[in-house]
């Protein structure tokens, strides 16, 4: 009891309540505007002619939702649990946590107002808030900094930092850059190509300079605790990291190959990109030694299990980028499905996944409780997740290049809509298989939070 | 070793010199080399449009004054370099604003016989190059990175206005099978009980019969009599 009276001071349980909560609602919200979304595509919108619900501006939620309502707040959640149990100190400030929680919301809910009824969006993928807004998400970052940089700072004056650690500095500090350069560098300090190539390093600075860290970071502390064993190799942890660092950014011009960017800055991404493979395959290495010997614990250890799927997918996403990247793939699957494919593999089945399993692991914990509601329940929604978004990868993959050889066969346009009308019917489907697990997962975490009793875990067996 | 496991170590140079260093490469680099390209204001657009009298400047004409003139009066008044720059600016803000830009692209690539499908071979069909976007209205730059309908970037020379109008209102009209959305609220009805196009409206097709007019060649002889 005592032990826990501490981990309560250190931990600010109800910010993490708070922002797991809004991010699973997010997540929910926007995996329906992107089932919406794809119903267009089907041919049965069921909402024509509303113009607040015009696929184009719903599509433009799916996207800025998943970025800042869903995963920042997932992320955010998750480090006010993190980083104060591994640095040992308490983030800055708990008031600055309540006033950053709503701010967040606010700017959410503003960029919704915006882009659904007041026409006001930017052209920018995956920053699609209101160019007025961005000014306000750097100045939300800068004070996420320095309320997560306060711990970190002070712990390493005491020592070094653990990985975790590594990957969670390096993403406060970048991740206010990133938003600065992506959303206001294209806007008003250039234009054209210039711009095209600060917007293609934003797409993937921000994958590659917030979400893939802090998830990273998350991650290396996550599993060790729970696998209750160090990780496999220091060593290739600080290859993973410091490879990450160095060549994730320079990733960014790889959307635009075949573009007016200069030739160079094509060239340079391509290597970079192919070079990070084996960065991530050090680090996917490092996590599947860790679990060597323990792997059992996948059969009933439910968010580790999560955590591997996503590791996997994560693993397959990065080798089939070290293909695709090339300028040979891109003049058949650019600006197909196939790329629509590998990003929901990505943000759903990787980082997806991750946050819902470690935030599983933490829910129980957050209301005093030792297990979830229902283990049937969280058995189905990874199920249904994780089956959905494979088959959404593995079908809109092939889509791509039904698309891709279609658009280079100069058939008429419409051909390409048509070939590709059976693979969008499946997608609809599989949206509907990773809604239901969604739901499920949600009803679960309601039922957690709210059951009277205390939920009792039971001992399965003597390893465990 | 112990060091760079600090703080201070990763947040200066994972933090600042490498992202310095990969944007240098990927974007300040490739500015540089594209600076002495002039960054033309929506106005200037405009102002060459008219003295090019490319094949944009004769359909903003022809739409002011033959397809709707009323409307055109009671939204924009004269037809003029001024009204066409507010109208491209209107356009603009709506193809971005409806995330036009989510389906289709407005790059044409060297590859994949994208110059013989985009644009109509012999009249607009060349790939893209930098300078024709280096202007107001690609910044940020449309390029795109998804394609459900086909690339906009040579649209002057493949539609007429006509075509584009009952596009936007019905798709179907058009383009049977199409799974694009209808956009009715940029039309309106006017005493006769036409469906006509209000402001966003004249502003979209304004905006798109702009979108590779500076590559019709020769000029569309459609010069008002």
């Amino acid at each position: 009891m005592a032990n826990n009276q501490e981990l309560t001071n250190l931990v600010n349980y109800g910010l993490v309540k708070a922002h797991v909560a809004m991010g699973l609602i997010f997540f929910i919200i926007v995996a329906l505007m992107g089932f919406l979304y794809s119903l267009q595509l089907d041919g049965i919108y069921p909402f024509p002619g509303i113009e607040f619900l015009s696929p184009g501006r719903v599509r433009m939620i799916h996207t800025a939702g998943a970025a800042y309502g869903f995963l920042v707040n997932m992320f955010t959640g998750l480090l006010y649990w993190a980083v104060p149990r591994f640095t040992g100190y308490r983030v800055l400030s708990n008031a600055l946590g309540w006033f950053m929680f709503w701010a967040l919301q606010a700017a959410v809910l503003i960029t919704v107002v915006a882009i659904l009824f007041l026409g006001q969006a930017d052209n920018v993928e995956w920053g699609e808030t209101p160019w007025w807004i961005d000014p306000i998400i750097v100045f939300w970052l800068l004070l996420h900094l320095i309320q997560f940089g306060a711990p970190l700072f002070k712990a390493s004056q005491r020592g070094p930092l653990y990985v975790s650690g590594w990957y969670i500095s390096a993403m406060l500090v970048w991740t206010p850059l990133v938003v600065f350069m992506g959303n206001l560098i294209p806007r008003f300090w250039s234009a054209g190509s210039g711009a095209g190539a600060v917007q293609s390093t934003f797409i993937h600075d921000l994958v590659g300079l917030y979400v893939t860290p802090v998830a990273w970071g998350l991650m290396y502390y996550f599993v060790p605790i729970i696998l209750k064993k160090p990780m496999w190799s220091h060593g290739l942890s600080l290859l993973g990291f410091w490879g990450l660092a160095f060549f994730y950014p320079m990733n960014g011009v790889h959307h635009f190959l075949w573009s007016p960017i200069p030739m160079f800055a094509q060239y340079s991404a391509v290597f970079a990109t192919v070079a990070i493979e084996f960065a991530v395959t050090s680090v996917l290495i490092n996590f599947m030694m860790t679990i060597r010997g323990s792997a059992e614990q996948l059969k009933y250890n439910i968010p580790l299990r999560y955590m591997y799927t996503g590791a996997i997918f994560y693993w397959i996403t990065c080798f089939q980028c070290a293909f695709h990247v090339t300028l040979t793939f891109q003049k058949v699957i650019h600006f197909t499905d196939w790329v629509t494919g590998h990003a929901h593999l990505i943000m759903f089945g990787t980082f997806g996944l991750w946050v819902l399993g470690m935030a599983e692991y933490l829910w129980p914990k957050l209301f005093g409780k030792e297990t979830m509601y229902s283990k049937g329940m969280s058995e189905g929604a990874y199920w249904l997740l994780t089956i959905g978004v494979f088959a959404m990868f593995f079908d809109l993959t092939a889509a791509g290049l039904v698309q891709g050889f279609d658009w280079i066969g100069l058939n008429p346009w419409i051909d390409s809509v048509n070939f590709s009308k059976p693979f969008w019917y499946f997608r609809s489907i599989t949206g509907i298989m990773m809604l239901t697990g969604l739901f499920m997962y949600a009803i679960n975490f309601y039922k957690t939070a709210t059951a009277a009793k205390g939920l009792t875990a039971e001992l399965k067996s003597e390893s465990a | 070793m112990s060091k760079m496991e600090r703080f201070s170590f990763v947040a200066l140079v994972a933090g600042i010199i490498f992202f310095l260093f990969a944007d240098f490469v990927s974007w300040a680099l490739p500015m540089f080399v594209l600076k002495d390209i002039p960054m033309k204001k929506v106005e200037e657009l405009a102002a060459e449009a008219k003295a090019k009298n490319t094949s944009a400047w004769a359909d903003f004409l022809r739409l002011a004054k033959v397809y709707y003139p009323e409307q055109f009066k009671k939204y924009y008044g004269e037809p003029n370099e001024e009204t066409f720059a507010e109208a491209l600016r209107v356009g603009h803000h709506w193809y971005v604003a409806e995330g036009c830009w989510n389906c289709h692209s407005q790059m044409v690539r060297p590859v994949s016989n994208e110059t013989l499908r985009f644009g109509i071979p012999g009249v607009s069909n060349t790939v893209s190059y930098p300078s024709e976007f280096q202007n107001e209205l690609q910044a940020p730059v449309l390029w795109g990175t998804k394609r459900i309908g086909p690339d906009l970037i040579r649209e002057a020379a493949v539609h007429d206005i006509g075509w584009q109008a009952a596009h936007l209102y019905n798709p179907e009209s058009t383009s049977p099978g199409t799974n694009m959305p209808g956009y009715p609220w940029f039309f309106e009805k006017d005493e006769k009980g036409n469906i006509v196009p209000n402001k966003r409206g004249i502003g979209m097709l304004v905006y798109i019969m702009w979108l590779g007019s500076w590559e019709v060649k020769p000029t569309k002889e459609w010069a008002l009599k």
